[in-house]
């Protein structure tokens, strides 16, 4: 099934519309030459042997007590959340 | 200017200030914030930390170079039980959980942090106006906007407000408002200190950088905050940067003529720049033009890239978890209300446009070929720094604008960042210093080669 996205269901973002101002700049992007010789190097790529350990760290009692704090809305110590309705 | 952070030491050590009236003093001078550059005072936290300092001092026991030395943060870093807005509406009422790792170790050195700052909101200007907080005004002409994202970092340390302030630098965000306000500002290698706890804005050129009234003071600090972080992946172990002035000599100087040449610089920016570099060749040092990327180019790579990485980045501001909610009849409406009443219109642009690149159809054809593109001059800084030391521009194509007339066009803001951006594209160590031109100029040296920027700093100093 084929659905278009627009970009104001794709942002979350009421009413939104593209700006001509980005997309001048995407324009450039457009007409820009592509080299497809380049070998990439990604310098910003972590090493196997340098991941973190997965594992859970346990918050500290302060730092809980500040996310309940930032609660949008709490309900005896919970987060409440709208109802998902599926369309 | 010399070293504040050595003259305040040796001021407390030799007792002739104590860090409470030193802080109080501070204080005293944010809460008028004349500049708007104050989005929050840390008053409480400051004032017990200063006493514990002078505390330590009456006691005989000896203190750290940092040690009592007010501070100010950028309100996108996390500070534990402190409000932590990005200048938002959606985050005004948000408290930091946890501390930034660049904090943390500046607080375990003992400095004090006394603010957090005004900025553009999520980093998201270069002028600092797209801010909830009021339009911050310019340190030495409080008519023209105080540059951005990191305005009110660079205003406090322009008005004397903060020793030192830590600022934040995707394109261009420490470097143009110290421009702006005849200061320094560092852009570090991307990596050299740990983006943890900073709120993410584009993650690929986020970089955590001091903003100060010297050259040694931006060493101090940037030594104390580098180094690797577990919890980011991207840092790297690094070695401090050493205060002799003179480690390496710079034999090359290169600048990028189409910089120069271009219709949109500054007739007085233009000019100041080239006899900049006719003072260097007087030195001795080889200045070689050296052809680049089209501005243009330079700025579009840069925000297509930047902007699908915030669409996704605050993807994850929604009301649910935190936030100011805006309940609507279910959660995607929820959703909607709260992004769209709650974010600035600049935000909304940024997100639509990344989320615009992002799918289906455009990927390809703008967002991929702007990898590409980003490929592209990374390689070609490669090959410039087979032939250069250092690299010199300007940091911007003209003075600061009127308060106002950037939020009238956008794409004119946007391209005023063509001086900074491609260096942040290439994860490139970068400095503004306060002389040259108008709004200084930029030093960039090859990836990790931050200490050879801060000595050729050194070196301008002397000679300009």
């Amino acid at each position: 099934m084929s659905k278009i996205m627009t970009v104001d269901i794709l942002s979350s973002i009421k009413g939104a519309k593209p700006s001509d101002s980005v997309n001048q700049l995407f324009d450039v992007i457009k007409n820009a030459n592509k080299n497809t010789t380049l070998n990439t190097v990604l310098t910003n790529v972590v090493s196997l042997d340098d991941l973190r350990p997965d594992e859970v760290i346990e918050s500290s009692a302060i730092e809980k007590q500040i996310i309940k704090e930032n609660f949008p809305r709490e309900k005896n110590g919970f987060l409440v959340v709208a109802k998902v309705i599926e369309d | 200017m010399d070293s504040q952070i050595h003259k305040i030491h040796q001021e407390l050590v030799n007792k002739e200030i104590s860090c409470t009236s030193l802080v109080q003093e501070k204080l005293n001078l944010l809460k008028q914030n004349t500049h708007n550059s104050v989005n929050s005072l840390l008053e409480e936290i400051a004032l017990t930390l200063a006493k514990k300092v002078d505390d330590k001092i009456e006691n005989g026991q000896e203190i750290g170079l940092l040690e009592g030395i007010p501070f100010g943060i950028k309100d996108v870093y996390m500070l534990q039980g402190t409000y932590t807005t990005a200048s938002s509406d959606l985050l005004k009422n948000y408290k930091a959980a946890y501390t930034a790792t660049a904090i943390q170790k500046l607080l375990d050195a003992g400095a004090i942090p006394l603010v957090k700052e005004n900025c553009d909101s999520f980093g998201h200007g270069s002028s600092s106006e797209n801010t909830i907080f009021g339009a911050v005004k310019n340190a030495i002409n409080p008519d023209l906007v105080a540059g951005g994202s990191s305005g009110g970092s660079a205003v406090n340390v322009a008005k004397d407000c903060t020793v030192f302030s830590i600022g934040g630098d995707t394109g261009g965000s420490i470097r143009q408002p110290a421009g702006y306000n005849k200061i320094y500002g560092f852009k570090p290698t991307y990596g050299r200190v740990s983006r943890y706890g900073l709120m993410a804005y584009a993650s690929s050129t986020d970089c955590v950088g001091p903003i100060a009234k010297s050259i040694e003071d931006v060493r101090i600090v940037l030594n104390v905050m580098s180094g690797k972080d577990i919890r980011d992946q991207t840092s790297y172990v690094s070695e401090a940067v050493s205060a002799d002035s003179k480690a390496t000599p710079i034999k090359t100087v290169g600048y990028y003529k189409n910089f120069i040449d271009s219709d949109a610089i500054g007739k007085e920016i233009q000019t100041d720049f080239l006899t900049t570099l006719e003072k260097i060749k007087a030195q001795g040092i080889a200045v070689r033009a050296l052809d680049f990327f089209d501005a243009d180019i330079l700025v579009s790579t840069y925000y297509t890239l930047a902007m699908a990485e915030t669409a996704s980045n605050l993807s994850r501001l929604d009301g649910t978890n935190y936030g100011a909610r805006i309940e609507g009849s279910n959660l995607k409406e929820t959703y909607s209300i709260t992004r769209s009443e709650n974010f600035s219109e600049e935000t909304k642009r940024r997100v639509v446009g990344g989320n615009q690149v992002l799918s289906q159809g455009f990927s390809d054809e703008i967002y991929l070929k702007a990898q590409n593109l980003r490929n592209q001059i990374s390689a070609r800084f490669t090959e410039d720094f087979k032939e250069v030391d250092i690299i010199l521009s300007p940091v911007t194509p003209a003075s600061p604008p009127k308060i106002g007339e950037s939020l009238q066009d956008p794409l004119a803001m946007y391209l005023s960042d063509a001086y900074t951006v491609g260096f942040s594209l290439g994860g490139l160590p970068a400095l503004t210093i306060p002389k040259g031109t108008s709004t200084g100029l930029q030093i960039t040296a090859d990836k990790k080669k931050d200490a050879e920027v801060l000595q050729f700093a050194n070196f301008l100093n002397e000679i300009l």
